[in-house]
């Protein structure tokens, strides 16, 4: 299983990055994670589009639309993605500790 | 399967290939000399002989489940591929694809071909689809690290990534006024404005989910756009069929039974022969193209052109499969992208607000009845709508708006 | 190996212009052809209002391209046909010449590169089909291996114009179907047959319940508690029709089993809207063994509905319209194939495929 290694910190993670064990998700998680998505640090908007992502997961046991993260945010898509480049899935769903987003592509 | 692992052990660098051998013979071109081609761009090609040959031997896939790769700012337009027997096969252990929108109606120069086909030996494992189902020109295998430079080479040779995910797909037409006379309107302009029109929904997906545009220039739909687009845009005309008399004494000469071959055909049965002449009853005319079709030096469409707007088509996955269903039915050419911005964005409107995770708009319109979602887009019912009116009394009456009159 | 990007980063530029690589002729022609003729099979003219003449020579090809391959594709063009070339919604390829004494050189130069031409009219074109084992995880069989061993038996009826009227295949490798498998004259589905084994690990971490329990059509998934106080889910094996979706949305529900999956086939779709509507194909065999390299059993049964059509058909009968005058009992009957349980509809809205009258042919 590959690992993802910050500042002496070891997590387990799958090829794309996102962590096996949804519930081991702390905060340090996303900070730690944020290099890796290519967002230098984590400002105020980063943490709510995270926190609102993580308890709507923590709620419903899905992640929210993408309509429904704008909606709730107040951010436009454009924004989301100035946030986070990789976009709202593969970005803000990893930092917030979510399983990866599949489906058929 | 005794002998599986010897089977595909390398040997001088290249798989044993016993299986896949067999595929390189025949009269028909073959996919395995292809694969054998491109070895040596990055060796994916070698390793995806390996996997394959596996495959063969042990009748299951040797692809790990999805994958999420890309580029910044997209969220989509790379097919994640992970390898489960990439110790093996490391060369495709991360063998990713790369979705990249076609010229529309699949025309390009030698020049073109030659610049991605230069991209995809820097970057890639030298193989391609020409062209995926949705009609994305698909490369073939590459890594995670190459994906952003794959990118740039492309964009600034004028390619873009396609779509993928719960985005609008890249959208395809037919070759239209390109190459053929029965276009009742400019499918490859159309295609190509809706594609610029919605880069953003294309490239940054916020839908419920995937959402595929084809154009289909004339009622024999080459692109499948009934079976299989969310929005079918398939052309017609409103007026008479054009013809050419002589021409149609020339197919009767040249052996056509005119009467059996065309007029018995006809699904409305508009037209007699006499022996002289075709005479179309074209009240009656559904524009199949059959006649047309069959005599096209004498028959053509006629020359107010448009398009039937139709809705909802899917395959199976999750409530069975439909055809579009016709929602406008008919917009005149020059009406159309105009139209058809203004109308999805009413779609989407709707399906934002109505639509669940992974619903399809067809399986929306479905569930909550066409007349309920012609309700919330603001469109009045119309007969061309249905194939019949339903024949069962089980009417949902809306209360009389008092306050009205 | 170098991966440093160019500058400057160029986003949503969008494909290229609808009219860049459009030959002269085609430019100056265009929206205003007239009419076209069939020279021979796989060879096209089209003729301007202006009297220009333009001709197609389609080839077929396997869809999988090696860039060695464009590149030749490239040459050709260059050398026959200044430089422009298209491909078609069915992996065809075709070169657009101007001058008609260059058509029979480029024919043989074709010919001796293996690329056989035809795909027109009253011919079966190149199979349209999906990734399977080459690219895809939830293939139930290969695509590119069935597509090639059926266009080798089929390819006089490629490059012969000797069928009573077009007749298009497909190959899907799973339901999801990737194409318009579902309306083709004739249709290889991969399909499972078993339900699929949850990996309670893996779910736990991997996969939203809610949504897992969603993606079944027919509610044969329900959550109950996994290990460790987390959710998991259990499958109702009897209400599972294999379709493979709830893998489609979680890795933990593993659906390959090499010895149940395989073919079904199915007949008698169209998309086009010449004298019938467009319709979706019919079952025609439950299924058929995954037997790679070559699929004997799938390339005899459709050989045989090609046959069979080709015998019976009137002049421009669609395979599905064919049936419609003879009735599925002789279909049956004249390809030998089994009527089964399998072939009754049993999922929703199925009783609109029941027969409500007396019309039987006896």
């Amino acid at each position: 299983m590959p690992t993802f290694e910050v500042e002496g910190k070891k997590y387990d993670v799958d090829e794309d990055g996102f962590l096996q064990e949804p519930d081991l998700w702390t905060e340090d998680v996303a900070k730690d994670f944020a290099k890796s998505e290519s967002i230098d640090a984590l400002t105020d908007g980063h943490w709510k589009v995270i926190n609102y992502i993580r308890n709507y997961y923590l709620q419903f046991g899905i992640a929210p639309m993408v309509r429904k993260v704008c909606k709730e945010t107040g951010y436009k898509l454009s924004e989301i993605y100035q946030l986070f480049p990789s976009g709202p899935a593969k970005g803000a769903c990893k930092l917030a500790g979510l399983p990866k987003p599949t489906g058929c592509v | 399967m005794a002998d599986a692992d010897e089977g595909v052990k390398p040997a001088n660098g290249k798989p044993e290939t016993k299986l896949l051998d067999e595929l390189e013979k025949g009269p028909w071109p073959s996919f395995v000399t292809e694969i054998k081609s491109a070895q040596g761009v990055t060796g994916g090609a070698e390793d995806l002989l390996g996997q394959l040959e596996l495959s063969y031997e042990d009748k299951v896939s040797h692809w790990k489940h999805g994958g999420l790769v890309g580029v910044l700012g997209y969220g989509g337009g790379v097919i994640g591929r992970y390898s489960d027997v990439g110790e093996q096969f490391p060369k495709v252990a991360h063998f990713h694809t790369l979705r990249v929108n076609q010229p529309a109606g699949w025309f390009y120069t030698s020049e073109a071909l030659r610049t991605i086909s230069d991209i995809w030996e820097r970057h890639g494992s030298g193989l391609t689809n020409m062209h995926g189902s949705t009609g994305d020109m698909i490369l073939l295998g590459t890594t995670t690290d190459h994906l952003e430079a794959t990118f740039q080479e492309l964009t600034h040779a004028g390619f873009d990534l396609g779509g993928s995910g719960s985005a609008v797909r890249t959208p395809s037409c037919c070759v239209g006024m390109a190459r053929c006379e029965w276009a009742c309107f400019d499918a490859m302009k159309l295609c190509y404005d809706l594609t610029m029109a919605y880069q953003d929904e294309l490239h940054r997906p916020a839908l419920p989910y995937k959402f595929k545009i084809k154009c289909s220039a004339c009622p024999n739909d080459c692109v499948a756009a009934i079976a299989r687009a969310d929005l079918s845009v398939i052309g017609t005309w409103k007026d008479d069929i054009r013809i050419d008399q002589a021409e149609v004494a020339n197919y009767a000469t040249a052996g056509v039974d005119i009467q059996k071959d065309i007029c018995a055909n006809c699904p409305t049965r508009c037209m007699d022969w006499n022996g002289k002449e075709l005479n179309i009853k074209n009240r009656d005319c559904v524009r199949c193209m059959h006649c047309i079709n069959a005599m096209p030096k004498a028959l053509r469409p006629g020359v107010e052109k448009g398009a039937v707007i139709l809705i909802g088509a899917k395959a199976p996955i999750l409530q069975g499969a439909l055809l579009s269903s016709v929602l406008i039915p008919f917009v005149a050419a020059d009406e159309l992208l105009d139209t058809l911005k203004e109308l999805i964005q009413r779609i989407w409107d709707f399906w934002d607000e109505y639509g669940t995770n992974r619903e399809r708009i067809g399986e929306l319109i479905q569930r909550v009845g066409l007349a309920a979602f012609l309700d919330g887009i603001g469109l009045d019912p119309a007969p061309e709508m249905v194939s019949a009116p339903r024949d069962n009394p089980y009417i949902y009456y809306q209360p009389a708006k008092e306050d009205e009159a | 190996m170098t991966t440093t990007p160019l500058q400057p980063r160029l986003t949503d530029v969008g494909p290229p212009r609808y009219d860049k690589y459009l030959p002269p002729i085609v430019l100056k022609n265009y929206g205003t052809w007239k009419y076209h003729e069939t020279l021979a099979p796989g060879v096209l003219c089209h003729v301007a209002e202006s009297g220009d003449r333009l001709y197609t020579v389609r080839g077929g090809t396997p869809r999988l391209l090696s860039i060695q391959t464009l590149r030749k594709y490239a040459d050709l063009a260059d050398k026959y046909c200044g430089g422009y070339l298209r491909f078609t919604s069915r992996n065809n390829v075709e070169f657009l010449l101007t001058d008609p004494a260059q058509i029979e050189p480029l024919k043989q130069e074709l010919a001796l590169l293996g690329i056989p031409v035809g795909g027109t009219n009253n011919a079966i074109s190149n199979i349209v089909h999906t990734q399977g084992w080459v690219h895809c995880h939830a293939a139930a069989t290969d695509a590119s291996g069935l597509v090639k061993s059926m266009m080798d038996a089929l390819i006089d009826h490629f490059t012969h114009e000797d069928l009573p009227a077009k007749l298009r295949i497909a190959v899907a490798c799973c339901l999801n179907m990737c194409g318009a498998v579902h309306c083709s004259d004739i249709a290889i589905l991969g399909v499972h047959r078993r339900p699929p084994k949850v990996q309670n690990d893996l779910l736990t971490k991997a996969c939203e319940v809610p949504t897992l329990v969603a993606s079944c059509p027919t509610g044969a998934i329900r959550p109950v508690p996994g290990v460790g106080g987390k959710q998991s889910v259990e499958v109702l094996e009897e209400d599972c029709m294999y379709c493979g979706n709830c893998f489609s949305v979680c890795p933990a529900m593993r659906m390959a089993d090499a010895e149940n999956d395989g073919l079904s086939i199915w007949v008698g779709g169209k998309v086009s809207n010449a004298r019938s509507a467009p319709r979706f194909s019919r079952l025609s065999i439950p299924f058929l063994p995954n037997n790679p390299p070559r699929w004997p059993e799938v390339i005899e049964a459709v050989t045989k509905i090609v046959d069979v059509y080709r015998g019976e058909a009137r002049k421009y009968e669609r395979v599905g319209e064919w049936i419609d005058r003879i009735g599925w009992p002789r279909f049956f009957e004249l390809t030998g194939f089994e009527f089964t349980r399998y072939h009754i509809d049993d999922f929703k809205n199925a009783g609109m495929t029941f027969a409500r009258s007396t019309h039987i042919r006896y």
